[in-house]
């Protein structure tokens, strides 16, 4: 093959490429859009928050990208679902990663599919936000490409045990499928009931059984004042039904991603009636929750929506302040804009102008003041108490 | 032994739950002779069915049932001679792989059609009647009742009725029955329709006892399979007698081990009764 290089098409070339570096970086930069994915359960046992949870991130994206985007560069959000299942969830990540190239995944929601999408995330050198609470997560070896937005189980099971003990309970059945959180969250309720004199019994089921009638039956036995429900909606809505059939008048105890609206519409008010639950607090009160109210233009987005909503402002402003795009970026400076002082930023795009100016932020979000410690667990979180009234779910607390 | 009769009981109630559905499953295999796993979704297909009967247009219990019937009977016909019949020709193996696939396809419609959240029946819960130490639900003497009826009319239907009689001919001997002057296709299209109409049955009756949502077929699939390997497959009274034996043997491990493995005692089940009756419980004819 002969080349052509003549003398014109050489200076020609030199110019060009003098003049590529002599470009300023904003421009340099202009590389085509960033990518990011969303892994949010749209289908299965999470397919009530998943699908407003990947709108939300399409929404915050939208507005960060008409006020000039990430480091002069456009976000694209794609959205994958991983249907509240490991397997189709590790599909879907392997898809985002290997296919569409994304720098982070948000929003994962089921602590199963976190755990097996997780090291195909830190080999891969993505960063994961995840919205999962089982302990076990943030002790994987991820290198630090993990952060949770979702307070963890043991803080979650002590709070169950607390507000057993609250309501009066002395004997307390944890009554539940087996999960990844199971044991972490029952031993942390077993230690806050002991220890003021209280007595606990578990009882784990299989969550795909259309009747739990034996499971209820055995889980009586111990005549338990209080029962901790531990499933989702559709394992929960069956065992209420058991539990009421089979006259339990003890207190029932639920997550909030269990007890809620379609839990509620699936059993007459009076199966459900006083069901308490509790639940990680999105930052009620506060302009980031305001915002996303806005936003998503409803009146109390549950804390999922809050959470993810956090997790695609915390990733643009790390890779804005790290002036780069890869999953090693994020990593690095996630921590710089999200907590140690500076100026309070409640949004990306306001956070993106003080992070241009070179002024140090401390993000403080929807869902919370998103400080996160080493292995990447949130620092602080609160919980909503509430309890089915009349067939609605009526705010008791938040604490 | 209260805790032993009692899960008897519970076991007899959801072995009735198993039994309508393992029935339709059966008599597919019987004259089709592949294990259509569509069966799951078309349980699904057929509560919502029900489930828009009742709570949409405000129609009894017994009106919805019959809907469950006629639509998952003509889901299930559709999609025998729209797609399953065409993969014929790759074999049995090839039709059940299909039935997966399209029991996919079926939940996702239901799944678009109606979303995901749970949907309960217009029906008020009723607390337990109490005889002694031993509790039975209203709802679930209901569903027994209904379900015997069904497998009473299903025994009727193939023993006293032409229709009935060519079907049990072509499960026996597809050829000789053709010589016989029956239409082996149409009796298949009838016997799908029915296998499926009962696994529509089948998933209302677990929809009144509890809640649907596009996976309520779905997660029954496995013991109804079960249910029906064990009693032999292809034979009706050896589907019903599976499905009990693994409705009560399901129970019973809850009083033994931890429930979570009570699926997986249900399978060593079957391995133990087909290393010692490979045919199954009932199924002499099976191969």
């Amino acid at each position: 093959m002969k080349i052509d290089f003549t003398r014109r098409s050489f200076l020609g070339t030199s110019m060009l490429a003098t003049g590529t570096v002599a470009m300023p970086g904003i421009l340099r930069a202009q590389e085509g859009p960033i990518k990011l994915g969303t892994l949010t359960p749209l289908t299965g046992s999470g397919g009530a928050y998943g699908p407003v949870m990947a709108e939300t991130v399409k929404k915050a994206a939208a507005e960060i990208n008409k006020a000039g985007g990430v480091l002069g560069r456009e976000l694209v959000i794609i959205s994958e679902d991983d249907q509240t299942n490991p397997e189709a969830g590790l599909r879907a990540a392997r898809k985002l990663i290997d296919v569409d190239k994304v720098s982070a995944i948000m929003g994962t929601w089921a602590s199963s599919v976190t755990t097996a999408v997780a090291p195909v995330c830190w080999q891969s050198g993505v960063f994961l936000t995840t919205a999962s609470g089982a302990d076990s997560i943030t002790k994987l070896p991820h290198q630090g490409f993990i952060i949770r937005t979702q307070p963890n189980t043991t803080l979650q099971g002590r709070k169950f045990g607390e507000f057993a003990l609250e309501l009066g309970a002395k004997n307390v059945a944890f009554v539940s499928p087996q999960t990844p959180f199971t044991d972490s969250q029952y031993a942390e309720l077993k230690r806050a009931v002991e220890a003021a004199g209280g007595k606990t019994s578990i009882l784990i089921y299989d969550d795909k059984k259309t009747t739990l009638r034996t499971e209820v039956d055995q889980a009586l036995r111990g005549k338990p004042d209080a029962i901790v429900m531990g499933g989702y909606t559709t394992d929960t809505a069956v065992l209420v039904r058991d539990l009421y059939r089979a006259n339990y008048k003890g207190k029932l105890l639920g997550f909030g991603y269990a007890v809620n609206k379609q839990l509620v519409d699936a059993l007459p008010p009076d199966v459900s009636e006083g069901i308490v639950t509790l639940s990680p607090s999105a930052a009620e009160g506060t302009n980031g929750y305001k915002h996303v109210v806005k936003l998503l233009g409803i009146d109390s987005p549950d804390t999922y929506s809050c959470q993810i909503y956090d997790h695609v402002n915390l990733v643009s402003l790390a890779m804005a302040a790290g002036k780069g795009t890869t999953g090693a970026v994020i990593k690095d400076n996630v921590r710089k804009i999200a907590q140690g002082g500076g100026e309070k930023v409640d949004n990306a795009v306001d956070g993106l102008k003080l992070v241009a100016a070179g002024t140090k932020i401390d993000y403080d979000g929807a869902s919370g003041p998103c400080d996160f410690t080493d292995i990447g667990d949130i620092q602080d979180a609160q919980f909503r108490y509430e309890q089915i009234k009349g067939g609605k779910i009526v705010l008791l607390k938040i604490a | 032994m209260d805790a032993v009769l009692q899960a008897l009981i519970n076991g007899i109630i959801s072995g009735t739950l198993l039994a309508v559905p393992a029935l339709g499953f059966s008599a597919i295999f019987a004259v089709l002779r592949f294990p259509n796993f569509a069966i799951g979704a078309l349980a699904t297909a057929g509560a919502y069915c029900a489930w828009v009967v009742n709570v949409s247009l405000g129609l009894p219990i017994p009106v919805a049932i019959f809907a469950a019937f006629v639509g998952a009977g003509l889901a299930g016909a559709l999609l025998e001679y729209g797609a399953l019949e065409r993969l014929g020709r790759g074999g049995a193996l090839m039709k059940a792989i299909g039935s997966l696939a399209m029991g996919m396809v079926i939940e996702n419609i239901v799944r678009f059609i109606f979303g995901n959240d749970l949907q309960a029946f217009d029906l008020p819960l009723a607390r337990d009647i109490v005889f002694g130490p031993i509790r039975v639900g209203p709802q679930q003497l209901n569903n027994l009742v209904l379900a015997l009826v069904i497998m009473a009319a299903v025994w009727a239907f193939l023993s006293l009725t032409s229709l009935g009689r060519s079907m049990r001919a072509v499960a026996d001997n597809p050829d000789l029955a053709r010589l016989k002057g029956v239409n082996p296709r149409f009796i298949a299209l009838v016997t799908v329709a029915i296998g499926s109409g009962l696994c529509g049955i089948g998933g209302t009756l677990i929809g009144l006892d509890t809640a649907i949502d596009p996976l309520v077929g779905g997660r029954v699939l496995l013991s109804v399979f079960a249910a029906a390997v064990l009693g032999g497959l292809g034979s009706i009274p050896g589907a019903v007698a599976g499905a009990f034996l693994i409705g009560i043997v399901e129970e019973f491990t809850v009083l033994a081990l931890s429930p979570a493995y009570r699926l997986a005692v249900g399978f060593i089940v079957i391995l133990v009764v087909l290393t010692v009756r490979p045919s199954g419980l009932l199924g002499s004819k099976a191969n």
